[in-house]
Formats: C-alpha cells, sequence, structure tokens
C-alpha cells in the first residue's frame, strides 16, 4: 500500500495514478463497445473528455470564487498546477453539465449512449475504490474475523476489497450478458444500463455498512439513502420502459424487389396495411442490387414507415410471413419478388438473432437512405443521433444509380 | 424475463436492502472509541511527537493544542520542499497572531544536518525547523514521499494530508481560514 511514483518535480501518488488509469481502461473498452453497438463512439469520447477538462477548470475557479480572499492575495494560484485548490462538488457540477450540452448539441440519443458509457461506469467505480484502497481512505470498521487489515492503528473490515470482489461479479454478469461487449443484450436501450446502476447501487449500499466514517442523515447513512434510491427509482424506470406495453411504436421498412417488382411492392403495401397502420410511403427507386454483378435483375426500393404495438419478434415474424407469402425463397439472390428489412425500431439499438437495429444497411446504401429522406426529412439514427443528411453525405461513393420509377 | 418475475425480483431486492439498511447499524454498531486513536490520516488525532529544535530546544506537539498547526516534514535535497518553503513563510506571517503554529520538520536522518541548516538560516524563515533525527516522526507518520504536509485542527485531529505540491498558499490560507472560522463559530 501507499507507493508513490517520483516524476521529476511530481510525486505523483498511487490512487491518482490509479484513477487516471481506469478512466484510460474504461475510455478504450467504450470505444471498443461503441463500435459494437454502432453508437457515435467518438463523439461520446469527446463529450467525456471534454466533461473532464471542464470539471477540472472549474473545480479550481468554484474554490477560488469560495476564498475570494486567497485569490486577490494571489492570483497566479488561479493557474497553479497542483492538484489541491479544487472545489470537487463546483467541479463534479459543471463537467455533467457540459458533458450534457455537448451530448445535446450533437443529438446524442441519450439510452444507447448511456448503453455505450456503461464499461466506463463500471472503471470508474474499480477506479475509485482502488484508489480508496490505496490512499486508506474510506476505511473498514475494526473487526476480529481472521481476515482484517491492520490499518490506521486497528485491524479493520478490508472493505475495499469487499466491493471489488462483489464488482467483479457484476463485470463477469455484463461481459456474459453482453457476449463480450458485443451487443447490449437487450431489446431496449437503457436497459443494460439501468441493470448496471442497480447492481452498482446494491453493492454500494450493502458495503457502505463496513465503512467507518459515515455522513448520517436521521441516523441513517446519506449513501446507503441514495443507492436505495437509485435502486428503487430504476427498478420503477425499467418497469415502465420495459414492461408496459408500447403504443404506437414508429418503425421503418424497407422494401426490395426485384421480380415484377412494381407490381409485388404495391401488393405488399396493401398486406402491410392490412395488419398495420403505414404512416408514410416513399417514391420507388431503381436500382441493381450492389452485390450483385451487372447482370443481375434491376431492383426496385422503397421505404415505408407503418406504426405498431408489436414487440420486434412479433414483428419480425409477420413480416417474414408477409415475405412468404409473396414467393420468397431464403437464399435465393436472382429472384427476390419481395424482401422486407426493418430499418429502426422505435428509438432503439439491439441486436436479435444476430440481426442489428438500427439496420446496417441504414448508412450504408443510398437505395434506402434517399427514399427515407424523402419520408422522413427530420430522420435521425437512432444509435449515432446523426441527421439523413449527414448520413447522406458521409455514406461512401460508388454507389449505383437510383431512377425514381414513381411516386 | 418476464413480468411477475422481475416484480418478484424487484420487490425481493428492494425489500432485502431495507432491512440490510435497518438492521445492520444495530449488528455492526460504529465504535466511537476507535475513532478517538492516533493515525497519520484525515479525521484522526495527530499522533503525538517531541522533537528538538536547531537552537537545542524541546518542542512538544501537545504544547499547540488549541491552535492550528501544520506539520511540514521536509529535506534539503528535496527541490519541491524548498519551492513551498517561501509560500509557507508568507503565510506563517499573515497567521501566527492567530495562534497558528508550522512545524518544519526536517528528515535529519535522510539528510545532512549542516547542509539543511544553513538553507533554512540563509532563507531566513522565522518558523521552528525541528530534527528527526532517528526517522521515528516518519515511521510515526508513514512519511513516503516529501514533501509531506500535515494540517491539524485546534481539536488536534487532522484535517488533511498532502503529499507533494498541493499544500501551497493558496491552499493553506483557505482552510485555516475555515479552521479559524469554525473554531470561532463553537
Amino acid at each position: 500500500m501507499f507507493p508513490v511514483i517520483d516524476l521529476g518535480p511530481f510525486a505523483i501518488q498511487a490512487p491518482g495514478l490509479i484513477l487516471i488509469l481506469s478512466l484510460w481502461i474504461g475510455i478504450w473498452t467504450m470505444g471498443k463497445f461503441s463500435d459494437a453497438l454502432g453508437t457515435n463512439g467518438e463523439a461520446i469520447e469527446n463529450s467525456i473528455l471534454m466533461g473532464i477538462l471542464v470539471g477540472i477548470v472549474s473545480a479550481r475557479i468554484g474554490f477560488l470564487l469560495q476564498n475570494p480572499a486567497v485569490f486577490l492575495e494571489n492570483p497566479l494560484s488561479l493557474f497553479s498546477l497542483t492538484p489541491s485548490m479544487m472545489n470537487t462538488s463546483f467541479g463534479l457540477l459543471a463537467g455533467l453539465l457540459s458533458t450534457f450540452i455537448y451530448a445535446q448539441k450533437k443529438h446524442l440519443p441519450l439510452w444507447p449512449t448511456l448503453d455505450t458509457a456503461a464499461p466506463l461506469f463500471i472503471q470508474i467505480f474499480i477506479g475509485w475504490h482502488l484508489a480508496n484502497f490505496a490512499s486508506g481512505n474510506a476505511y473498514g470498521l475494526p473487526t476480529e474475523l481472521p481476515w482484517g487489515v491492520d490499518l490506521w492503528n486497528a485491524t479493520r473490515h478490508p472493505v475495499q476489497l469487499y466491493t471489488l470482489i462483489l464488482t467483479l461479479c457484476l463485470c463477469i454478469w455484463v461481459m456474459v450478458h453482453t457476449k463480450g461487449l458485443k451487443t447490449s443484450g437487450f431489446l431496449r436501450s437503457g436497459l443494460l444500463f439501468q441493470w448496471l446502476l442497480i447492481g452498482l447501487a446494491l453493492i454500494t449500499l450493502t458495503t457502505q455498512v463496513f465503512v467507518q466514517e459515515k455522513t448520517l442523515i436521521a441516523g441513517i447513512d446519506l449513501l446507503q439513502t441514495v443507492s436505495f434510491l437509485i435502486l428503487l427509482g430504476n427498478f420503477a424506470l425499467i418497469y415502465q420502459r420495459r414492461y408496459t406495453s408500447r403504443k404506437r411504436i414508429s418503425v421503418f421498412i424497407s422494401l426490395g424487389s426485384n421480380a415484377e417488382p412494381t407490381k409485388n411492392l404495391s401488393d405488399a403495401i396493401s398486406a402491410l396495411k392490412n395488419s398495420y397502420k403505414v404512416r408514410g410511403q416513399s417514391s420507388i427507386v431503381r436500382s441493381q442490387d450492389v452485390t450483385q454483378d451487372t447482370n443481375a435483375l434491376l431492383f426496385y426500393n422503397q421505404v415505408i414507415e407503418i406504426e405498431t404495438n408489436e414487440t420486434y419478434p412479433h414483428l419480425l415474424e409477420g413480416l417474414k410471413s408477409i415475405e412468404y407469402d409473396f414467393g420468397r425463397e431464403q437464399g435465393n439472390k436472382q429472384h427476390v419478388p419481395l424482401d422486407l428489412d426493418i430499418l429502426t425500431y422505435d428509438e432503439d439499438v439491439f441486436t436479435y438473432n444476430e440481426k442489428r437495429i438500427p439496420h446496417p444497411n441504414l448508412i450504408r446504401y443510398h437505395y434506402i437512405i434517399q427514399p427515407l429522406a424523402e419520408i422522413s426529412p427530420y430522420f435521425r439514427h437512432p444509435a449515432t443521433g446523426k441527421s439523413i443528411q449527414e448520413i447522406i453525405s458521409q455514406t461512401k461513393g460508388d454507389q449505383p444509380n437510383l431512377v425514381k420509377v414513381k411516386r | 424475463m418476464k413480468k411477475n418475475t422481475f416484480i418478484g425480483i424487484a420487490v425481493t431486492i428492494s425489500l432485502l436492502s431495507l432491512v440490510w439498511i435497518f438492521i445492520t447499524p444495530i449488528l455492526l454498531p460504529t465504535d466511537s472509541s476507535m475513532v478517538e486513536a492516533a493515525a497519520p490520516h484525515k479525521g484522526f488525532y495527530a499522533p503525538a511527537f517531541t522533537l528538538e529544535t536547531i537552537q537545542g530546544e524541546t518542542l512538544k506537539l501537545s504544547d499547540y493544542n488549541g491552535s492550528p498547526v501544520l506539520v511540514f516534514l521536509w529535506a534539503s535535497w528535496c527541490s519541491v520542499c524548498k519551492r513551498a518553503m517561501p509560500g509557507l513563510q508568507t503565510v506563517y506571517n499573515d497567521y501566527a497572531k492567530d495562534g497558528f503554529e508550522l512545524l518544519a520538520v526536517n528528515l535529519t536522518y535522510q539528510d545532512t544536518l549542516s547542509t539543511a541548516e544553513t538553507y533554512f538560516v540563509s532563507q531566513g524563515y522565522t518558523y521552528p525547523m525541528l530534527l528527526d533525527r532517528d526517522g521515528s516522526l516518519a515511521q510515526e507518520y508513514r512519511v513516503h514521499a516529501l514533501p509531506t504536509s500535515v494540517l491539524i485542527a485546534p481539536n488536534g485531529k487532522i484535517t488533511d494530508v498532502v503529499i507533494g505540491s498541493g499544500m501551497n498558499e493558496g491552499f493553506l490560507r483557505a482552510r485555516l481560514n475555515d479552521l479559524l472560522n469554525s473554531e470561532g463559530q463553537e
């Protein structure tokens, strides 16, 4: 315990180093996870880094506002490169606020973004407790148990170890549930983050009992109270978001056909209208399937927006049966009477049976993006928050020529 | 997960948490006598010491009960220490009248006494320079890097342990203002 690393004039203490290291690992893992989820990793990372920077600067400014005499006596202390003279709560508040504003400006969607940051949150939690372990802060109550550690003139509960062991269990659950950070593991965005928050709150609430220094309010530990409220709030929110039936979910569907396309597409929309309310339908565009050689049949494509109360698996099944009714044979790419792809399902980002929602083609092919832009000019990608115009300008060239067939 | 399973789990976890929050303080009461112990950490009483000054005078930490005290552990080979000391002198000049005491403890067992003393005297520092000749104070305070600054409140409890350059003029002033103000209110 208590190592110090000397770097020239700076004595970098182990706790600080641990925090920086865990932040770095957390941001790195978050980047990987963001790639898997298809969220805007770069913007999320920037918003967090900006929050940290603003937080540190504001912590200093907050301290000097609180102690104006110090500042007047020694104005240069504003720029002093020491980790002291910080108002932590002020810095935290300003940091969070700036992260939030940046995320808003970039139109980052709330729940997918929080899911993406889940690995970072665990890493910061671990880093915080490791740092406390190294500095001897948040030390445990005296104990006579055989695994007690000697610290501050008593044999104490190694409370940081309890926390770390429980957090490790939580990490294992996250890794298993997300299949090694490949998906969020839920059909709704934000549930991963919310379950994680419940886990962290439960760990804090459990281990806080063994911590000696407590802030008591009406005889109850403050951290435990906050953890309990987080627990309750998230249970309620999960119930509301996951278990109450959702009404009028907006779903964008891409239709494609290369066999009797005009007839099949209009028949398909009639068939869809039997089961769903169709909110909008684009013009039909003609292009060549980019995965095929030039001799392949011409593909006709269209995008529609429907409204449904069905869950994603139900909807998928319904669409498959319509495809089947039109004579679609799995694997036959030469003859495709009707192809129905769900592009987006509400605002959610998830993977179901290896299928990613939002559909990866949504940011790939103009034969989907252009018709989508036509019916929904203010569309934003549910995972990245990018506008349809940004998506168009960012798609790679080498797209097949599109011809508008009919309105 | 089915709806009823979820409700079952949520209710069970919430209830168990509530029980845990209310039962454990009874099973594991915070023993206040342990907080009274001395340890070189924030919130504990500062471990007592008796050391000699360069003038041969003997000083005890307990002599300063009722005043804020900064114990500043340094050595003459430590450039960060030497850079901090003029700032500490300025604060000392301003706050000594309020009872503030600054004890600059030289880790003599790791230093050359003549060099340290020459430096200290040549700079004209007016606070006492104490000598930790056998390293017992460094051990008692678990010093593992220099400078280490331990700020002690008038009630004898440690409020800050700062390693490195963090105990600078601005920080010390702000902390002393807090300590002296809260003392006045009590």
